[in-house]
């Protein structure tokens, strides 16, 4: 019994050390000046055209965000670096340093901006409901939606949209999978990104048989960086600048997503 | 079904890439846990009550979570604890924590392995080496050692297929592993439309290569039945 107890009092004192935390000094460090003495900012992204993806043949991010943060980079002399991340730990990527900022159709969302230091919003998006092409005609509307069960990304806008709406929803890894779902009949309808749901079905596609009709809401795309950082000032600049001189607009052309601009 | 052969050698080189990776994963963590699982288990029969306590609390913890959360806490824990990514940037330092969460918890499972393989092996085997006047390290690499390699074969070719599908759990960092490389085409991708069969094709990597080394398995096997006349 003494040794039972000895042995997790040594245990409480380990596990106590490691919850030491952060050290101080560390932290006051400006995020700015942390990524200039690196000389590249990384950016988290995930495969998601036509924002960031990759031509065919090439090795190369390309895409209306990758781009731009191309330039952001380049603005404060250093170099973009692309790392695609699993969503659902873009926190915690971004907390434990392995990349800078999130930049990729990001949807500000209350859990988006209460866990990052985000930009203003550059691009609007709404979230619209995929259906197979053949009861498209039944669903315009989110009331007309109701009966159906949705299958939503995990921690995305889209849930947040179903959950305002009541929907009967189920939860799933990624956008990607929400739209198997349908394809496969395990959900009857699933909710993402307009801009991604432009790109994903249709012709062509392994989706061929499916559509997207009702638009549930409106939203906007932002930069999500560490709490506390000052590269924050530095892109709400480098926006209005590239606004004003038309770079955005023009690179926007290139990927056809200038509608979406927000000026 | 023409666009199937279109874009056929795009997803194979794809996936042939993130298989690489995937056997990156299975042939370090080998090379890595099987001597230090050798000597986890050496802690595990200690005699030295301390070490014999620390080693089993350790194999607890790792045996008794899940690898898929491992993998999140070494490769996350140290940037949010400690405000510094140990890893390195980008695609190495993955790969770095994705080998040391697997060392770590595959050594953890061998070194169970080969104490029953050590203690399978009957007393008087020992005895006898000491009657013959061998040293202690003589009686274990000629007589135990010799002996345990044939008794943990079927159960280390079972933990060893079992790797092979388990490499599929660094996805969970963003290794970009063979599942990764599927998955991927599920959204327009590499200049290929979205496509499903990408990810269930990886499938059949697994299938050949758990076949090569159930065959592999078969051999060793046959060869090391030799103390069977």
């Amino acid at each position: 019994m003494k040794k039972l107890i000895a042995f997790l009092m040594a245990l409480t004192l380990v596990l106590s050390l490691c919850a030491c935390g952060p050290s101080k000094e560390e932290a006051k460090k400006s995020d700015l000046d942390y990524v200039k003495e690196k000389g590249t900012l990384i950016v988290g992204i995930t495969d998601f055209a036509p924002m960031d993806y990759k031509e065919k043949g090439s090795d190369e991010w390309v895409g209306f965000d990758a781009d731009m943060a191309k330039e952001f980079a380049k603005s404060i002399g250093v170099k973009a670096e692309f790392v695609e991340i699993d969503w659902d730990n873009k926190i915690m990527e971004l907390n434990g340093k392995s990349i800078d900022c999130v930049w990729n159709g990001m949807t500000l969302t209350d859990e988006v901006t209460t866990a990052m230091d985000c930009s203003n919003a550059y691009c609007n998006n709404a979230q619209v409901v995929i259906v197979p092409k053949d009861k498209a005609d039944k669903y315009k509307t989110a009331a007309d939606c109701k009966k159906l069960s949705f299958a939503v990304e995990k921690g995305s806008a889209g849930k947040d949209v179903a959950e305002e709406n009541k929907f009967n929803y189920t939860e799933v890894k990624n956008q990607a999978t929400a739209i198997m779902e349908v394809a496969a009949g395990t959900s009857d309808a699933a909710i993402i990104d307009s801009l991604m749901a432009a790109a994903m079905v249709g012709k062509g596609t392994s989706y061929e048989k499916l559509t997207y009709t009702a638009a549930l809401n409106s939203e906007e795309y932002g930069v999500g960086f560490r709490k506390g950082s000052d590269l924050v000032a530095k892109i709400n600049d480098f926006f209005k600048n590239a606004t004003k001189d038309g770079s955005m607009q023009k690179i926007a052309e290139t990927y056809k997503i200038q509608a979406a601009l927000i000026k | 079904m023409n666009t199937f052969f279109e874009y056929f050698p795009t997803v194979f080189q794809a996936l042939n890439e993130g298989f690489l990776q995937t056997l990156k994963i299975f042939i370090v963590t080998l090379l890595g846990a099987l001597p230090l699982g050798l000597i986890i288990s050496f802690g595990s029969m200690s005699k030295f009550k301390p070490l014999f306590a620390v080693t089993k609390t350790f194999v607890w913890i790792i045996r008794g979570t899940p690898l898929m959360l491992q993998l999140l806490i070494i490769y996350y824990g140290p940037g949010i604890i400690l405000q510094e990514n140990v890893w390195g940037q980008g695609e190495t330092g993955r790969f770095i924590a994705t080998i040391v969460a697997f060392i770590i918890n595959y050594s953890c499972y061998f070194s169970e392995i080969y104490r029953g393989g050590i203690q399978g092996v009957p007393h008087g085997q020992q005895e006898a080496g000491q009657v013959l006047g061998l040293s202690k390290s003589q009686i274990f690499f000629k007589i135990t050692l010799l002996q345990m390699i044939k008794r943990i074969v079927p159960p280390m070719s079972n933990e060893i297929i079992t790797l092979v599908k388990d490499t599929s759990l660094a996805r969970i960092i963003a290794f970009q592993e063979v599942i990764w490389a599927g998955e991927a085409f599920l959204k327009a991708s590499n200049g290929v439309p979205s496509a499903i069969w990408p990810l269930f094709f990886t499938g059949i990597y697994y299938l050949l290569f758990s076949g090569i080394l159930t065959i592999l398995f078969g051999l060793i096997e046959k060869k090391l039945s030799y103390f069977r006349s």
